[in-house]
């Protein structure tokens, strides 16, 4: 019995995780996950946020009724009941898209099912849901969607502003610059992201060496 | 036994019995398969209805132009569209065209033709619009395509598209790169040719199958 | 012909120029964390090619068979409870998502169990990624497309059937295939040079991936010239006068008509 209460005390409180998952252990900057949803709706904002919000609902719903069940199944079942869980709310998602935002829904097309098998909500349920209690789990799942929100917002700001100078479909920069189309085509998505992450990298590096300094 | 570990041996026997666990996938199988029945009972006739609606909402500007329709809508007169399939025989296979007639006061006003094809990258889809005796094109409307953007993307804008109002049918219509000069002549989207031409021939093709059924079922 | 003719358009489309991974951004998981050395790109990208072949199948036949509105074999069963024409318009396709996950499933596990018996060595090399690959969103993402050209298609004889679904299955597995072998090669030779250590590792091969995909784009517009070269033209393209124009134009529909 003392063995299981030193484990419980090893695993982050709920605020902990909630923190955790905006910034320090950002799904896309810094656990690489969810990257096809990352890329593929990041052309402007509006996708970006729909898609955010989406993968929220999602994540939420997934994470809460995983931890309920977390006592109750055996190891070799769970795999199956997250992807049950997973690919319902991804259904109920798709379908409230289709009836009340259909021209956004026809945009993200093939992307809104595709998040049944975004990596971050298995990642999520597997290491937090399934072994941790309710609100903790919905603590996590909700600073992992804000953390993934934001990070799509930063890629589609950049691809939106310098792609077609409008943001929201406002205009924002001068008639007179020359849209750089490459930035809304897949290319661009590329190589905005990678240059993104290079960056993050190296301001992680030099706020490492100023603390180490110290 | 303390009360703790009596719960825990109830739990480690839910865990370990299979029977129990069965159940439970089952239990968590109907709840879902309710959930999404419920949703598409409650949410389908709203998606059908958004499918339909894509297509019905541009039907007066079609025919009419953006005017005419706007005052139309101010004025709450609303036509009467039924959608129906015509079948041409191309080369010994049938082709389906998906049209829609639209009557005002128990008059055809008008047709407008769903098609698509092959665009420059991937398939465009477009809505023709239609004269009554099918002898003018009314009005044109893109419904999906995947051209470059900031190039070929432009076959979208009211500035191009409002070339074909007024083109006759008879005659395939036909592109040029500078100024147009006659009936049949369209401006191509500067530096996006392919995607002009692609278009045309769509418009072309439909409209070449369809003026000789649409003129009969007009009469 | 004609029939051909779409499907060598559909393998070239999937497997080039509207590649799965520098188009359409699935499978970016795996490309990106591939392993550096080509031999093991290749057979992930194979045994990914076997698994999308083996799902677009199953999900080709469920969906055409038991899902969509008319279905045979849900209209057989439903006709046991249900009048004819009210099991005529069971729509199954709310739970197509879920069936297509499971049978993503089953399929990698068919060709775990396959690999493990016949190719041994091979399965000890693969480690953990052969279950990884049920995740990989390639695979559903070929089971998608092929139900958009089933479901969503206004007329119900233009849904495709089975050789279509499996062209564009097998042939985007291949091009998933040819874009991860690149990559690999590519991140041999980058092991060699000095990268800047922010750009190390991820970062790196999403700019790599980025003038791939940019190389890529060349593609464009290659099915529909083919296409075009292709098909024969229906009738002379040569506009004479505009009396001459009018004349074929009628004598071409008049030819051809059969009004519904």
């Amino acid at each position: 019995m003392e063995r299981t209460i030193k484990k419980m005390a090893d695993q982050p409180t709920t605020t902990e995780r909630f923190i955790q998952g905006i910034l320090p252990e950002n799904p896309v900057y810094r656990q690489l996950l969810g990257l096809c949803a990352t890329l593929a709706v990041t052309n402007n904002m509006k996708s970006a946020l729909t898609m955010g919000g989406a993968v929220a609902f999602v994540l939420v719903c997934a994470n809460v009724i995983t931890s309920l069940m977390r006592n109750l199944l055996k190891p070799h079942l769970r795999i199956v009941i997250f992807t049950l869980t997973i690919a319902t709310f991804v259904t109920i998602a798709d379908r409230f898209l289709a009836a009340y935002m259909y021209q956004m829904s026809k945009t993200l097309g093939p992307y809104i099912p595709l998040i049944i098998v975004n990596c971050i909500i298995i990642c999520r349920c597997e290491v937090c849901a399934s072994k941790q209690p309710v609100i903790t789990a919905a603590a996590d799942a909700v600073g992992q969607s804000i953390g993934f929100t934001l990070a799509m917002a930063s890629l589609a700001a950049v691809r939106e502003i310098l792609g077609t100078g409008m943001f929201f479909g406002l205009r924002v920069l001068p008639v007179a610059w020359p849209d750089w189309v490459i930035m809304v085509l897949p290319p661009g998505a590329f190589l905005t992201f990678g240059i993104l992450l290079g960056t993050l990298n190296w301001i992680d590096s030099l706020r490492a060496a100023g603390s180490g300094k110290k | 036994m303390t009360a703790i570990q009596m719960e825990q041996s109830f739990g480690q026997r839910l865990k370990n019995s299979n029977i129990v666990q069965a159940w439970l996938v089952l239990t968590l199988a109907l709840l879902f398969g309710a959930a999404l029945a419920g949703i598409q009972i409650s949410l389908a006739p709203t998606i059908e209805a958004n499918k339909i609606n894509e297509t019905r909402q541009k039907v007066p500007e079609l025919i009419f132009g953006k005017t005419r329709a706007l005052e139309m809508a101010a004025q709450n007169k609303n036509l009467h569209v039924t959608p129906q399939f015509i079948a041409v025989e191309k080369q010994g296979k049938k082709v389906f065209y998906n049209v829609f007639k639209a009557d005002m006061d128990g008059k055809c006003v008008g047709w407008v033709v769903k098609t698509n094809g092959q665009g420059y990258a991937d398939k465009i889809e477009l809505l023709i619009g239609l004269a009554p005796d099918a002898e003018t094109i009314t009005g044109l409307f893109i419904l999906d395509q995947k051209e470059t953007p900031g190039l070929g993307n432009k076959i979208v804008t009211e500035k191009w598209r409002s070339q074909f109002i007024g083109k006759p049918t008879g005659t395939r219509l036909t592109v040029t790169k500078t100024g147009a000069v006659t009936d049949t002549e369209i401006n191509a989207v500067t530096g996006a040719t392919i995607s002009s031409r692609s278009a045309i021939n769509i418009i072309n093709t439909a409209v070449g199958d369809l003026k000789g059924p649409l003129t009969a079922k007009a009469k | 012909m004609n029939y051909v003719i779409d499907i060598v358009l559909i393998a070239i489309s999937a497997a080039l120029i509207n590649n799965f991974v520098l188009h359409y951004f699935v499978g970016i998981c795996p490309f990106v964390g591939v392993s550096r050395r080509v031999d093991m790109a290749f057979g992930m990208g194979c045994a990914v090619t076997f698994v999308i072949t083996i799902a677009a199948v199953l999900s080709w036949s469920i969906t055409t068979f038991i899902l969509i509105p008319g279905a045979p074999l849900s209209r057989w069963i439903a006709g046991f409870f249900l009048s004819a024409e009210a099991a005529a318009k069971i729509d199954l396709t709310i739970l197509s998502y879920i069936i297509y996950i499971f049978a993503i499933a089953s399929a990698v596990q068919f060709v775990e169990m396959y690999v493990r018996k016949f190719f041994p060595s091979l399965y000890k090399s693969f480690g953990v990624f052969l279950p990884l690959i049920t995740t990989n969103c390639a695979i559903l993402f070929a089971c998608l497309m092929i139900m958009a050209n089933i479901v969503g298609v206004d007329n119900p004889a233009d849904a495709w059937d089975l050789g279509r679904s499996l062209v564009l299955a097998a042939f985007g597995g291949v091009g998933f295939t040819i874009a991860i072998v690149i990559m690999a090669g590519i991140r041999e030779e980058l092991d060699l040079c000095d990268v800047p250590k922010p750009f190390q590792g991820a970062a790196i091969t999403l700019i790599v991936g980025g003038i791939l995909a940019l190389a890529f784009m060349g593609f464009t517009g290659v099915d529909s010239g083919l296409k075009k070269a292709l098909t024969p033209e229906p009738v002379a393209q040569v506009v004479v006068s505009p009396d001459a124009g009018q004349a074929l134009q009628l004598a071409r529909v008049s030819k051809s008509l059969s009004v519904q």
